[in-house]
């Protein structure tokens, strides 16, 4: 039986399992598998325990019980926690305690889950591999001598290696969805505004968004029933009606138009094991019921390059805020004010933050700002249409998450392009506003993890999480660690 | 040359940023990389698409902007370094 939130809310619920003994579970797990794993940059047990015991009493007294009731958290720590240090993994933020919730954090509470800690992520949610953490580098729980992918690395490895059985994380150019399929679980960016990004420390605002981290699909859609929902303190969130996942999880594919962009296939770099792992996935797909099409989409290479322009526009603008003067890190020896905010921001910003700022300072610079950030906006949109030009005929789009397997630890640190180049297919989805997925599989020969993407129209979040949970049940699941019965 | 040391270091001081010769050194050469990586862009033709235009989701909508206390006062300035008297204490600006 694998770990999930339906097993443990029916256990607390029929009374089979007492909240604390499932919570005290999931530290002893973490007392074991941290020391390998390292996802966890702050634990909360007392705090944890302490809410599992009220959630007891709650059921004692046969009061309705929450969506997540007792269900085990892990929340990535660039997401306020009142009370509960919010780092972004930077030295800028070490010592941070926010003085309010995230709206998805309250949601979260309400729904009586039991945040267990925070996790590991890149500095500010720049990276793809957790190497930019100021404090540590989490290891991915298939290989630990490889990386989980980032920048939300510690959300998808604590939930592969079991210590959590939802994490939060955020993703901006595929945040999630990349260290999902580095660590073969599964991750959900929804539609931009659908979750409320209030109390989310910006990287960059117009492409942020908060998502789940699960082990199932169905885990998948309760966390986005439960995130979900309009919010007056976010400008941008979705003022829509919400909807509802799980009644049409079960509902097959039969009859759903599903497209293959062709050029995501010649990818260079494109490892042949991630191609032969999709098309085995499409041909599943297709032996299910749904039509699947090759259709093309152009524009790879140009719009990585108006993501990087974009969001290190975004992020040179949004990280301003962090001058060592109201709260944050501060210098120890400075005379006049430029002196301060200088000297606090180049000791407590890593090299990637740093590069990202200068990258966003000079594309907004005057000179430039026509060639580059006024262009790559102009090329948003023509990137966004091109996919609404693609959902006027398809429910779907398949690819891979990412080109390549999980890598070595500081395999690819000295080169940046290289890395970015990693991104070249979930970019695009946050440019043009799209929800997607990604979810394991299959495995290479070696044992790792490969990631497959379902790129929806937006909203189309349910469409989505049926496909998704069709492949999943047909493929089956394979558990990274020995599985344990909760 | 896309890019000259002079003004990597010229983008650090608009960005706040003070950087050591060797890291504007090696700043110099990453950007000179992805610089290069970023001209992809410009054979792109964008014309007749108009700037700022590319939300295909709804457009941003604007609660009234109405006066809240935070209560907790101690809880907002936990983070602060230095404080006196309610205000946050930092170097002379004017001389």
């Amino acid at each position: 039986m694998t770990i999930t939130i339906d097993a443990i809310k029916s256990a607390i619920e029929g009374g089979e399992r007492l909240t604390e003994e499932i919570i005290l579970q999931f530290y002893k797990r973490i007392e074991e598998r941290e020391p390998e794993v390292n996802g966890f940059l702050t634990l909360c047990r007392d705090e944890a325990l302490e809410r599992a015991r009220s959630i007891d009493q709650k059921r004692k007294k046969g009061e309705k019980l929450g969506r997540l009731a007792g269900v085990p958290v892990a929340i990535k720590d660039n997401i306020s926690t009142d009370g509960m240090k919010t780092t972004c993994a930077s030295r800028m933020l070490e010592d941070y305690i926010p003085p309010y919730d995230a709206t998805v954090i309250k949601k979260l509470w309400d729904e009586d889950a039991i945040i267990i800690g925070k996790t590991n992520m890149d500095e500010f949610a720049m990276g793809s591999s957790n190497e930019n953490s100021a404090f540590k580098v989490t290891s991915n729980p298939w290989d630990t001598k490889r990386v989980p992918g980032g920048s939300s690395g510690g959300s998808a490895a604590v939930v592969a290696a079991e210590m959590s059985v939802m994490s939060l994380g955020s993703d901006t150019g595929g945040s999630i969805r990349q260290p999902a399929a580095f660590c073969g679980v599964v991750g959900l960016k929804p539609t931009y505004g659908l979750v409320s990004r209030f109390g989310l420390i910006a990287f960059a605002s117009s492409l942020d968004q908060i998502g789940p981290i699960t082990r199932t699909v169905k885990d998948s859609a309760i966390s986005l029933e439960v995130l979900q929902g309009h919010d007056p303190m976010d400008s941008t969130s979705y003022k829509g009606e919400a909807s509802s996942y799980l009644e049409s999880l079960e509902k097959g594919v039969k009859g759903l138009r599903m497209a293959v962009p062709k050029e995501f296939f010649h990818t260079k770099g494109l490892d042949p094991e991630i191609a032969d792992s999709i098309r085995a996935s499409i041909e599943r797909y297709e032996r299910l019921g749904a039509i699947v099409e090759e259709v093309s989409l152009p524009l790879m290479e140009e719009s990585l390059a108006a993501y990087y322009l974009i969001s290190s526009a975004e992020a040179s603008s949004n990280l301003a805020r962090f001058d060592g003067v109201r709260y944050g890190y501060r210098t120890k020896e400075y005379e006049k004010i430029e002196e301060l905010m200088e000297k606090s921001r180049s000791e407590a910003f890593g090299k990637e933050v740093k590069r990202r700022i200068m990258m966003g300072t000079y594309a907004l610079s005057s000179g430039y700002y026509d060639a580059y950030y006024n262009k790559a906006q102009k090329l948003r949109k023509i990137i966004s249409l091109q996919y609404q030009e693609i959902f006027k005929d398809y429910d779907l789009i398949i690819s891979p998450t990412t080109p390549i397997l999980p890598f070595l630890k500081g395999e690819k640190t000295n080169d940046p392009l290289e890395m970015y180049l990693g991104d070249i297919y979930t970019i695009n989805i946050n440019l043009a506003e799209l929800p997607a997925l990604s979810m394991p599989c299959g495995f290479s020969k070696e044992g790792l993890p490969i990631g497959l993407q379902l790129i929806g129209n937006h909203y189309s979040e349910a469409t989505l999480l049926r496909a998704a949970h069709q492949l999943e049940q047909e493929i089956g699941l394979k558990s990274p660690i020995r599985k344990e019965e909760v | 040359m896309k890019i000259s040391k002079e003004e990597v270091h010229y983008i650090a001081k608009l960005a706040k940023l003070h950087l050591t010769e060797e890291e504007a050194d090696k700043m110099t050469e990453d950007f000179e990389k992805i610089l290069s990586n970023f001209d992809a862009i410009r054979g792109v033709d964008v014309e007749g698409i108009m700037g700022e235009t590319f939300k295909t989701t709804e457009a941003p909508h604007l609660r009234k902007d109405e006066e809240r206390v935070f209560e907790d006062k101690k809880k907002l300035f936990q983070n602060t370094l230095d404080l006196k008297e309610g205000y946050i204490k930092v170097p002379k600006i004017i001389e």
